[in-house]
């Protein structure tokens, strides 16, 4: 039916820098799959790098979902948003402000306090996941214009 | 000058001007071209009669102007006093300064101080829309001005919905402040609120944060009555801001409010205390809460969390939202972390407050106290991944056994990842110790336990093009397997601590144990499967999703925290979800169960946002046993200006409306009006109802946050907009 195992991903630049700091577990993540097709340079330096990564806001909310008959919290809704662009040496935009907006439910009991932090965590590690899969879509189909020239 | 009524038409053309006489630095000079390029600085006079002495006095008559820099004056007479560089106009007079403008009947204006008055003037200021009329308006300098028996307000026209009327008031433009001395305020010519003249009354004259009155918000509430609050904030500095509510509940008291926030370069945080003295208890009660993170050294972190109510019933009794009183533990977490190359630490110490219903009474949890832990992992060592977890922790608890525990959990994975697959083969070792004691006979207990597990991950990535909704896109179809082999141990004996079966879910099926915590290692023997489909647009934005998975078990799982032995598959999830176009969004998500084909778990979303402001979300969650509910929620437009918002969150299981929320906003230019009423439950017996009104007046007041009607709003409507 037309399917074929995905090739290999180029990305449209040689180099990039990832605008997360170090402890950043997303940030870890994603650099590892950039690196993953072997022709990707992930620098330490931005004036280093072809392309650089701003992460212009990474933020994540707790939200009530829904509430049992005595008015208690029985779901929660975690929503994980990163808000990113990518800009050249020059300083060119080479993708606009993008957001993109992951949401998960969690059931909540009072006495189980403790094991849904737990079970937070492991929701977080899975959006963090989607979400570099999205990003890594994303760079992947960029329009890299002709460098600037210098006079 | 957008006033029409004091902005008469420049009629000047150059035959009527032909002369013009140029002040340069000492001498007045006749130019015949207007035109010509100008010094910065050089006084340009233009009159159809000039007369008087070039070097002292200059008389002007008829459609005078006189320009320097960015002041333009224009009037129908005027005088020009050369050596005091004075102006003296009348008639139609007119001073206009980057985009500020100020007319009246006469005016003396220094040139170079900006020093002068204007007679019965009327002005306005380009910033934040701000004009009024005035008896009279003393320059004191190019920022300053002072205003006699004024009144300012942000609305066009001659007869402005509201206006502040003060015996004095103080321009300063330079740091885009207002200040009222004896004032009263009128809305539709109805005199609102007045202030004494030692309470010095400030507004903002531009868009930004600024210290003043916050709109006050007028309500009743079923538990308190009759409720006024006035909010001042204090924009202390740019990254720091201080809000005062004090609110009078006529069933209770005064209620005093504080809330503040600030921001520097190693920390953060913001912090709030309420406290009031009941009337009805005859008590005092009160809500504290801290939020806190510091960097004390480049890689040391210092953090805390913590919250005190005096009592049980303080959220139920005193707060008009679910956010609060939905939450029954208030947490106190303090602790320490600490970031390393390769590794991190954290010692952290957590408790919580539970606020107990009689009617519904709530276990409580444990309390860590206090809990280090160790993460050091890395990536890609000889293709390999490694990490390590230890936790030591001392359980605490007033009734249940109590302990310490001690975890080590190392785990190897050898990742092989290609574009089109990938495989993971991992194991892993999960030991605990514990050391418990009965709190009721003080006996003493040792547990050991080791479990070693397999896992094989792997899956497949197949695309194609294919077409959705009419456009081109790439779709992926992304089969996954996951082996998991762990041996069974006898973990009757073990406390729970911090486990509970966890959620079933995407991201559990991909998890080696299927409890969370680490106080039971559930035995497995089993495969899980499952197929995604994805659609991703050509700039790489997905677009649907599609998700199937189950767990297939090839033994009978022992470890169980009920007793409850599973058959041989797990319940099936199915979930999809997209954005249909762009402006309706749908999700589902279904768990069914396979041994009697009933929904386990089932949550259905559409949202729907036409435009900005008009959205419409429709909610549906289900857990079989626990929960059933429908929830609705908008802001749709109804009128021209009219807004009408709304939630209900309606319990099919119960018949019982658990939140409900209605009101309306009317936007006008220069003001808006919110209403909001809500009711909700707090306990199986008792709900809080009540509502809330505000009047927003545009420029005089900026929206604060806490606990007023707009962020109510935002809090309970998902994608709610202000209106203003």
């Amino acid at each position: 039916c037309g399917f074929a195992l995905r090739g290999a991903v180029v990305f449209p630049f040689q180099s990039i820098y990832v605008g997360l700091p170090e402890s950043s577990a997303l940030g870890g993540e994603l650099k590892r799959n950039l690196r993953a097709n072997g022709k990707t340079e992930v620098t330490s330096q931005a004036n280093n790098a072809e392309v650089i990564l701003d992460v212009l806001g990474e933020t994540r909310d707790k939200v009530i979902l829904s509430l049992n008959s005595q008015g208690r919290v029985r779901e929660f809704n975690l929503i994980y948003n990163l808000k990113f662009r990518l800009r050249d040496k020059a300083g060119r935009e080479v993708l606009q402000p993008t957001t993109i907006s992951l949401k998960r439910n969690l059931s909540f009991k009072e006495n189980e306090v403790l094991a849904k932090e737990a079970e937070e965590a492991l929701l977080y590690r899975d959006m963090q996941s989607e979400l570099v899969q999205q990003i890594m879509r994303r760079l992947a189909v960029v329009r890299m214009e002709a460098p600037a020239k210098l006079d | 000058c957008l006033l029409a009524a004091f902005a008469p038409v420049q009629a000047q053309t150059q035959s009527a001007n032909p002369i013009s006489l140029v002040k340069n630095s000492d001498s007045l000079v006749l130019k015949v071209d207007p035109q010509l390029t100008l010094k910065p600085g050089t006084t340009v006079i233009q009159a159809e009669q000039v007369s008087g002495q070039p070097d002292r006095v200059v008389h002007l008559d008829h459609q005078v102007e006189v320009t320097r820099g960015d002041l333009n004056f224009t009037a129908d007479k005027a005088t020009y006093l050369q050596i005091e560089d004075q102006l003296d106009a009348s008639g139609n007079v007119q001073l206009r300064r980057n985009g500020d403008c100020y007319s009246g009947d006469l005016m003396r204006f220094i040139l170079e101080t900006g020093v002068g008055y204007v007679h019965n003037p009327s002005y306005f200021l380009a910033k934040n829309n701000g004009q009024g009329r005035a008896e009279k308006i003393e320059f004191e300098s190019e920022e300053k001005a002072k205003i006699t028996n004024g009144t300012y307000s942000t609305c066009d026209g001659l007869s402005p919905d509201w206006y502040l009327k003060a015996d004095t008031m103080s321009l300063d433009t330079g740091i885009d402040t207002g200040v009222a001395g004896k004032s009263v305020l009128y809305f539709k010519g109805v005199p609102i609120m007045g202030t004494p003249s030692w309470l010095k009354f400030s507004f903002p004259l531009s868009g930004a944060r600024h210290s003043g009155i916050l709109p006050p918000t007028v309500g009743h509430s079923n538990k308190g009555g009759v409720e006024f609050g006035v909010p001042y904030y204090f924009n202390i500095a740019p990254n720091r801001d201080l809000t005062l509510h004090p609110k009078f509940i006529a069933r209770r008291g005064l209620q005093l409010g504080m809330e503040g926030r600030y921001l520097g370069e190693t920390y953060a945080g913001e912090s709030a205390v309420e406290i009031i003295r009941d009337k009805l208890t005859e008590t005092t009660r009160y809500f504290g809460t801290s939020i806190h993170r510091q960097a004390v050294m480049p890689n040391l972190v210092l953090s805390w969390n913590m919250n005190k109510a005096s009592d049980n019933d303080y959220p139920a009794d005193f707060s008009n939202s679910t956010n609060k009183t939905a939450q029954r533990l208030l947490v106190r977490d303090i602790g320490f972390d600490y970031y390393g190359s390769f590794w991190n630490a954290s010692l952290r110490s957590t408790s919580f407050q539970v606020l107990q219903d009689i009617t519904a009474p709530i276990t409580a949890p444990y309390e860590r106290l206090p809990q280090l832990t160790v993460h050091a992992g890395q990536s890609d060592v000889w293709g390999m991944d490694w990490s390590i977890d230890a936790l030591a922790t001392q359980f605490w608890h007033p009734t249940l056994t109590r302990g310490i525990r001690t975890v080590v959990n190392p785990q190897l994975s050898y990742p092989y990842i290609q574009p089109g697959f990938f495989v993971v083969p991992k194991v892993s070792l999960h030991a605990a110790s514990y050391q418990i004691e009965d709190p009721l006979t003080s006996k003493t207990n040792r547990l050991q336990r080791t479990v070693p597990s397999v896992s094989l991950d792997s899956g497949l990535i197949f695309e194609r093009r294919a077409s959705l909704l009419g456009t081109k896109m790439t779709q992926t179809l992304e089969p996954r397997l996951f082996y998991v082999n762990t041996p069974y141990r006898d973990q009757r004996d073990f406390p729970l601590f911090d486990t509970a079966l966890a959620d079933f879910n995407f991201a559990q099926i991909f998890s080696e144990n299927r409890f969370t915590g680490h106080d039971r290692i559930g035995d497995a023997n089993q495969v899980t499967t499952a197929l995604v489909s994805r659609f991703i647009e050509d700039n790489g934005a997905e677009r649907f999703k599609f998700a199937l998975g189950q767990r297939f078990y090839f033994n009978t799982q022992k470890v169980s925290l009920d007793g409850k032995t599973n058959p041989s598959r797990s319940d099936l999830l199915l979930a999809g979800s997209g954005q249909v176009s762009d402006t309706l969004n749908v999700e589902a998500a279904l768990q069914v169960s396979q041994s009697d084909r009933q929904t386990e778990r089932s949550s259905y979303g559409i949202r729907w946002q036409p435009a900005p402001k008009k959205i419409l979300n429709l909610q549906y969650q289900f857990q079989r046993e626990v929960l059933k509910q429908l929830e609705l929620s908008g802001q749709w437009p109804v009128a021209h200006r009219w807004y009408v918002v709304g939630k209900s969150n309606y319990s099919l299981q119960n018949n019982k409306m658990v939140e409900g929320l209605a009101g309306f906003e009317y936007r006008a230019d220069c003001w808006a009006l919110r209403f909001v009423a809500h009711r909700f439950a707090t306990t199986n017996l008792s709900n809080n109802s009540g509502f809330s009104i505000q009047l927003e007046l545009n420029g005089l007041a900026r929206i604060g946050f806490g606990s007023n009607p707009v962020e109510t709003l935002k809090k309970n409507i998902s994608g709610y907009q202000a209106t203003n």
